[in-house]
């Protein structure tokens, strides 16, 4: 598929006794080792403040690591806020749990912004989009099913359309790597699965690897490959999702599962 | 092969081209009419940049040895200024409640209550000035007079919509107790509108002072009047000099007086 | 005849009362300071009376040959200052929001705060002897004392959006620039455009007075009048004046309202 061979990078993440401390003192993030191969599609869990978005957002620099070092692709992340941390993040797209559109602009404008790092300054300043841009950012819509709501504009869609905007928008970067930041807390039960549904058939289709945070714990079971466990910004647990135990939730967690960590009560349904 | 929106996509509704063409032509028009009308010229400008700097030069420093003469006219604005806001003020209370929809008397008081209070606010503060002048004669009375309507303005206009949004349950309990219209009024609606009635006062108090900076300017007393005189005599490093003692009182009394509103919110 | 105390134990004079008191005192005060004395208080309003008497009718002949093009003049200072003060204040609101640029923004805060401390019509003091008599003066008197007030709204209203998308569009590599134009002016631009329309109805009323000192429009006009007592022009005067503005405040109004719900 053309997809796959117009990205020339892997996708490739590895953190080396990498750390975050916050100047407020908090512990983001505390030694931690990790490797991330090029299409792997990973679930971060663990209980609020153990430093799963912390995680993420150092992937892309929202967050500076005060110790360690973070690598993509073998590239170490560039310091300071300049062309280079911004040549990265066109490489990395972002999903957030709060969607992020501008809401007064079209469906097709807020997919666009995923492109303004591959267009010149003063195409995207006029708003003269190449064909080409136009065109990625169709086929991104096209590949989370809302094309016909392209030019609706972005706050008259339900929460489950606008975040597939927000990973139309993502997707339109063509990236290596996907950060997904509690992509399905915002949503209803069935907008959730479809979500993730998309999450994991894209990372299938296209090879991308994928990072999500989730807060539901059968969500993890069910959608991810490989589980990763944080707790207090530790990592503490790194498997598979076929063999993950309720009892290792709760080391993940220090403390018993209960109701709110998973999304439906009886067993997952399909 | 058309260029707009390949594949699978709607049609993009189209642009209101019409209303966005009339809007910007309408804009274009309006200011190439005025510049021209007010006979705008960045040559001109430019050129007098020269003009402009030696204006500065002359105007600095300011001649602080002039302070002794402004403590008079200083005062007299001052106490223009008070004036203006406690009558001003205390007109504006009627003002405002026959204006607010859910306190008038009736439709048609309140219709003609409303378009009073609206005439009032479009002549601006000069105009009541000029025009109290030249009725009673140059001097501080034309301006606290001047100053009382406009705070009436002021005043009736912020005051009348904090009191549409206050809670009707308590005057209509009075109402309905047999109260009459000037007791629902004061017991009812005066407790949830008074706090916000003197903000707007001290709000008032603020605009007066620094409005009867410049009524001298038409002769109705206060600095105004020294500061027509020494611009008519190009006493450009007095001017500055009671330009920055009046900025400088403008400022404290506006510190002074939000933290007297701080205080009641 | 009863035990119960008339009035509850402790109450002596109010701190509403205490407020009364020293308000009146200054009241009473400054009449005494300018000279106010119970003769003028009768005299007043006789003489105001008469000056009524005199207005009546207006000339509207006066009206339609010399004020009518001075409204006009007045128009277009107050839209040339607007425009000036809205094309300037534009990128100066932006650079002074907080949120967006932390250190700049102070120093915006501090200019547009000097800017608004000046009446329009101080400034035009200045103005007049540097580009000479007329509207001109007056447009750039009002477009410098207006930046003051639009950059500081338009930096509240940039301090108040969603700072969710600006974040997205840096995730994505985009420079703070497109952020600005995507994320944020998005967001801001109809309520900054209904302050500037506001801003417009102010500005009217501000260069109205400006002919007072020479800078153009109506106010020369009155003051002519008034001064030759000629009141029946002033009269006109006043009438069209009145009907203008409110023509202009219901249609400015009306459209910034159909801005703020687009």
């Amino acid at each position: 598929m053309d997809d796959k061979v117009t990205r020339t990078r892997a996708g490739a993440i590895r953190f080396d006794k990498a750390g975050i401390v916050y100047p407020n003192g908090v512990v983001g993030m505390k030694n931690l080792d990790l490797e991330i191969r090029p299409g792997e599609f990973v679930v971060i869990v663990g209980s609020s403040g153990a430093g799963k978005s912390t995680l993420l957002r150092a992937i892309n620099g929202l967050n500076a690591l005060t110790s360690g070092s973070i690598e993509v692709d073998g590239e170490p992340m560039p310091k300071g806020e300049g062309r280079g941390l911004r040549e990265l993040r066109k490489r990395v797209g972002m999903i957030f749990q709060d969607f992020r559109l501008v809401k007064r602009m079209s469906v097709m404008s807020n997919v666009l912004i995923g492109r303004l790092g591959h267009v010149p300054g003063w195409r995207s300043l006029l708003n003269l989009w190449p064909v080409r841009d136009r065109e990625i950012a169709i086929k991104a819509l096209e590949r989370v099913g809302i094309a016909d709501k392209a030019w609706t504009k972005a706050s008259d869609l339900s929460g489950g359309q606008q975040q597939r905007v927000g990973i139309a928008r993502a997707l339109a970067q063509e990236p290596a790597i996907i950060l997904a930041d509690e992509p399905v807390a915002s949503l209803d039960p069935v907008t959730t699965h479809q979500v993730m549904k998309d999450l994991v058939r894209i990372n299938r289709e296209l090879g991308i690897t994928t990072l999500v945070n989730l807060h539901f714990l059968d969500l993890a079971r069910e959608y991810g490959d490989r589980i990763i466990g944080l707790r207090f910004g530790e990592l503490v647990y790194d498997g598979s999702a076929e063999t993950v135990t309720d009892q290792d939730f709760e080391d993940i967690y220090g403390r018993e599962v209960n109701e709110d960590d998973v999304l439906d009560e009886d067993a997952v349904q399909g | 092969m058309s260029r707009a929106n390949p594949s699978s996509l709607p049609a993009k509704p189209a642009r209101n081209w019409s209303l966005w063409i009339g809007v910007i032509g309408f804009l274009l028009a309006m200011t190439i009419w005025s510049a021209h009308g007010i006979g705008f010229s960045l040559a001109d400008l430019v050129c007098n940049i020269a003009r402009g700097s030696r204006l500065l030069e002359e105007s600095w420093p300011p001649d602080f040895g002039f302070i002794p003469r402004l403590y008079e006219p200083f005062m007299e604005t001052i106490f223009i200024a008070i004036i203006g806001t406690v009558v001003g003020g205390l007109l504006a209370i009627p003002v405002a409640i026959l204006a607010a929809r859910n306190l008038t008397l009736g439709p048609l008081i309140w219709f003609a209550d409303r378009n009073f209070m609206n005439i009032l606010r479009t002549l601006p503060d000069l105009f009541w000035a000029m025009l109290f002048a030249s009725a009673v004669g140059f001097g501080p009375v034309a301006g606290a007079l001047a100053l009382s309507v406009f705070t009436i303005a002021v005043i009736s206009k912020l005051w009348s919509e904090s009191l549409e949004a206050i809670d009707m349950g308590l005057p209509e309990a009075i109402r309905a107790a047999g109260g009459t219209w000037r007791e629902m009024i004061q017991f009812g609606a005066m407790p949830q509108g008074l706090p916000h009635y003197v903000s707007y006062a001290l709000y008032a108090f603020e605009l007066n002072v620094r409005a009867s900076m410049v009524l001298g300017l038409v002769g109705a007393g206060g600095i105004g009047m020294i500061l027509k005189t020494q611009q008519a005599n190009f006493e450009y490093e007095r001017v500055t000099m009671i330009i920055l003692a009046v900025l400088i009182a403008v400022l404290i009394i506006e510190e002074i007086s939000e933290a007297i509103r701080r205080r009641l919110t | 005849m009863s035990d119960y105390a008339l009035k509850p134990p402790g109450q002596r004079v109010g701190w509403a009362t205490w407020t009364t008191f020293i308000i009146a005192a200054l009241f009473l005060v400054s009449l005494w300071a300018i000279e106010f004395s119970p003769e003028i208080m009768l005299k007043v309003p006789g003489q105001v009376a008469e000056d009524l008497k005199a207005y009546y009718p207006p000339d509207m002949a006066y009206g339609w040959e010399a004020v009518l093009p001075a409204i006009i003049e007045s128009i277009q200072i107050a839209w040339i200052g607007t425009i000036i003060a809205a094309i300037l204040s534009l990128p100066l609101a932006l650079i002074g929001a907080r949120t967006l640029f932390p250190r700049a923004a102070r120093v915006v805060k501090f200019i547009s705060a000097t800017a608004r401390a000046f009446p329009e019509i101080l400034l035009a003091i200045y103005f007049v002897p540097i580009v000479g008599l007329g509207p001109f003066a007056g447009a750039l008197a009002i477009g410098i004392s207006s930046v003051g007030m639009l950059t500081k709204l338009g930096a509240e209203v940039v301090e108040s959006i969603d700072f969710g998308p600006v974040e997205a569009v840096e995730a994505s590599g985009g420079s703070r620039i497109l952020a600005l134009r995507y994320a944020v002016l998005p967001q801001v631009l109809p309520e900054i455009v209904a302050h500037w329309l506001f801003r417009f109805e102010l500005n009217i009323r501000a260069s109205a007075v400006l002919g007072v000192v020479g800078a153009g429009g109506v106010g020369g006009v009155l003051l002519n009048t008034l001064s030759y007592r000629h009141l029946e022009k002033a009269a006109a005067v006043l009438l069209l004046t009145i009907i203008v503005v409110l023509a202009i405040d219901m249609i400015s109004g009306s459209i910034r309202r159909r801005i703020i719900n687009s």
